[in-house]
This record gives structure tokens, sequence and C-alpha cells, in this order.
């Protein structure tokens, strides 16, 4: 049973969504080069942030549903991103927590369907216990307010049993007009939600984090620690590497630029 | 004593056709002894085998069938498509989850199942039979000597 304590890295800027895709995937190299060497030398890895904003597929969509969604959302002002993640469009921004767990489920004798359990348990208690927002159960993946209202997303891909991409949930009202370009998830008639509008107080992402943080260390039943940034490392470099990029991003748009009117 | 191979449930004994037309009607039978062998992989993968054809037909296990869950959505390589052992071919969608699918050895693509497309359930209720993912024409057959027998198979799963 593994018991060595996953590292964990809170962003503290909204990231493009491509270079931290890359992150994600250098790390999974590190985990699998390494696993081939020994199986328990590589790291568990937890990424926490907000993106720019940014329309994402997963990979069931095709390639000709993908152009035509691509080009309008570009014009209002967002990334588009196609991915090898499951689940359908959805989208990321400032306003918006965004986990990625980077974990090897073999080692902690995971399956796959317990694995999406997890993520969905860890939101459902997050939202309970810390702002007393009851979620409804559904047949949907995911956590819901009600039936038609959407607070978190789950969408993952895994490789050699390796994870990667993971779980979103809105904190402010500032990814809603997003949301209300797209239909999310494949749900028509379901709407995004946020901790603002369902608690009617105003959150902001690193308070909110700070609170997520021990109840995905609970969840897992796994010891969080924080990346030491003073320390050289791979890790380490692609971070700064990415922080980086980030400061150099500049502002973002708001809200959608002409968008639909909803 | 080699078992006698089961005509029914298996269209191993057809002709070896690279075309990309559907399924012939009648099963070709074969009075010859024919070995079946499988052979499984740690991504949780079984291939049965037929060396009189060089045909091996690609399942996921009931062990990954399990651990993914119901499965939703099937993505699988093209007929045609030529793989080397290791690459990603693929994937299952389970709920909200993508795991990719890996070649267990080196060849050449020569039919999918395309009843997953309508009923991708198949391969959580039948993934070692009519959940079957695609069949392979074998090229390097040295290869399965790298895949792991089914009591191997069983002792790995134990770890995981």
């Amino acid at each position: 049973m593994a018991s060595r304590p996953i590292l964990f890295h809170i962003f503290h800027r909204p990231l493009p969504y491509g270079p931290t895709l890359a992150l994600q995937q250098k790390v999974h190299e590190f985990q699998l080069q390494r696993r081939r060497v020994s199986p328990d030398s590589h790291d568990d890895v937890l990424l926490l942030l907000e993106h720019r904003p940014v329309y994402t597929a997963g990979r069931r969509q095709t390639e000709d549903e993908v152009l035509v969604e691509s080009t309008r959302l570009k014009n209002i002002g967002a990334e588009f991103v196609a991915t090898q993640r499951g689940g359908q469009t959805t989208y990321h921004g400032p306003g918006q927590v965004v986990a990625y767990p980077l974990l090897d489920l073999r080692r902690m004798h995971l399956s796959i369907a317990q694995y999406i359990c997890k993520l969905q348990t860890a939101m459902k208690y997050h939202f309970i216990n810390t702002y007393g927002i009851q979620s409804v159960d559904s047949d949907n993946t995911g956590v819901f307010l009600s039936e038609d209202v959407k607070l978190g997303s789950i969408g993952v891909q895994i490789r050699h049993r390796l994870t990667s991409h993971g779980l979103a949930y809105n904190v402010t009202r500032e990814p809603l007009q997003w949301f209300n370009q797209v239909v999310a998830c494949g749900l028509t008639g379901v709407r995004a939600g946020c901790i603002a509008g369902a608690t009617g107080r105003d959150i902001s992402v690193p308070d909110d984090l700070n609170r997520f943080l021990p109840i995905m260390s609970r969840t897992f039943g796994r010891e969080m620690i924080n990346i030491n940034m003073e320390q050289d490392g791979q890790l380490q470099e692609l971070i700064r590497d990415l922080e980086a990029d980030a400061d150099r991003g500049g502002p973002w748009p708001a809200a959608p630029i002409s968008p639909i009117s909803s | 004593m080699f078992p006698r191979f089961r005509h029914a449930s298996s269209s191993l004994l057809r002709a070896p056709r690279i075309s990309r037309t559907t399924l012939p009607s009648t099963i070709v039978q074969s009075f010859s002894r024919t070995v079946v062998t499988k052979h499984y992989t740690k991504e949780h993968e079984l291939l049965s085998y037929d060396d009189t054809t060089s045909l091996g037909r690609l399942h996921i296990t009931k062990h990954a069938s399990k651990s993914l869950g119901d499965v939703v959505f099937v993505e699988l390589p093209k007929v045609g498509q030529e793989i080397a052992q290791g690459d990603s071919i693929g994937a299952v969608e389970s709920v909200k989850a993508a795991s990719d699918i890996y070649a267990p050895v080196s060849g050449t693509v020569y039919e999918i199942n395309e009843a997953l497309a309508d009923k991708p359930g198949i391969m959580s209720s039948d993934p070692e039979s009519t959940g079957w993912l695609c069949g392979i024409k074998i090229s390097k057959p040295d290869e399965l000597e790298s895949l792991l027998t089914a009591e191997a198979y069983e002792n790995f799963c134990e770890g995981d």
C-alpha cells in the first residue's frame, strides 16, 4: 500500500492550457521512466491551478465537430484545445479551481472506477463540509447542485495506470458566462453553477484551495507535501518555466467577446 | 495433446482476409488441429493467438473491464494500420476516464469489432469474448515470448 506523500504545488496566476498540458505530459514521462527502473521510485504529484479562458474537448469528439466549435469559440476570446481525456467539451478559466492529480493507480491499488469515484467524493465532501452546499445524486458523473445545475466536472486520461487531467469546479461567477456559450459535457439544458452563487458569499480561489487540499489528502489517504521550490529538481524547473510563461501572458478577457446573449 | 478448437465461438478459423468487407456469414470449418494460445500483458490485455494463421485477436481482460466500470465509448485502430509493440492504438472510455490501449505485439490490424460502435457495453459484460477489440496479423511471433501466461497474469493481478 503506497504511503509516500503526494507532492503538490499551487499556482498563483492563471496558466495557459497548452504549456500546462505539456507539463503534465513531462511528469507522466518521468513517472513512467522511473517506474520501469524501480516500481516505487517515482512521485505522485498534484497540481492546483486556474487556467486562462479555454474550452477543451475530449477524445471522443470528432475532428469535424471540433473544428466548427473551435473557430466559434476562439472568436469570443478563448483558446480551444482538443485533448485525449475522457468526457466532452468543457470550459476552464479564472474563478474555477482545476486540480490535476498525476497519480500511479497501480501503486495505490485503485481501479479506474474507484479513482473517478474518489474525485467525485472529494468535491462533494468539500462542498458540504466547507460551505454547507448539498449536492444531489445524478446518473451523470460530476457534482450537481440540482438536476440542471452542475458545479464540478471530471475528465481523466489513464496511460499505463498513470493519471492525467482531473477535476474542476467553479468558485466565482466569472466562468459562468463562458459556460453559457457551449453545451458543456454534452448535457443539454444543464447550466454551470458556482460556489459563490450557491452560498451568496464572495470566495476567492486561493482561500478555497486552502480548504480543498486537506480534503484531497483525506479522500486519498495520503499526506500532501508542498514541492520545495528552493530546491533544484526537474519538477521545480518545469513549474518555474510554466509560471514564467503565465507571467508573460498579460491580461485575459474577463467575459466572452460579443457572446450569444443568454 | 492439443485441445480441439471450438468452432462456433470464434472466427479465427476463417481464411485470413485483409479486406474491409464485413465478416462472412459462414465460418470455415477446419479439421486440422489448431492451437490457440492466450497471452496476457501488464496493461491488462489478452491476445488469443492462432499460430497456423499468425492471427491474433485483442481483448481487454475481465480484470481491466472491472477496473474501468461501464464502458461508454471505444476508440479503435483503423483496418490496415501498422502497429508496433507498445504503441498506443486506441482507448476505452468509461465514465469520464479514457484509458489507452496498447499493442501487445507488432503487426497489421486486419479487422475491428464494429459491434462496439453501437454497443460499447459488451466490453464491460463480455470483454474476453464478444467484446474483442481488433484482429492483428502478427509480424514478429517472437514478441509473444515477452507476454504473460494466464498464471503469471493472475499473479500479477494479485499485486495490482
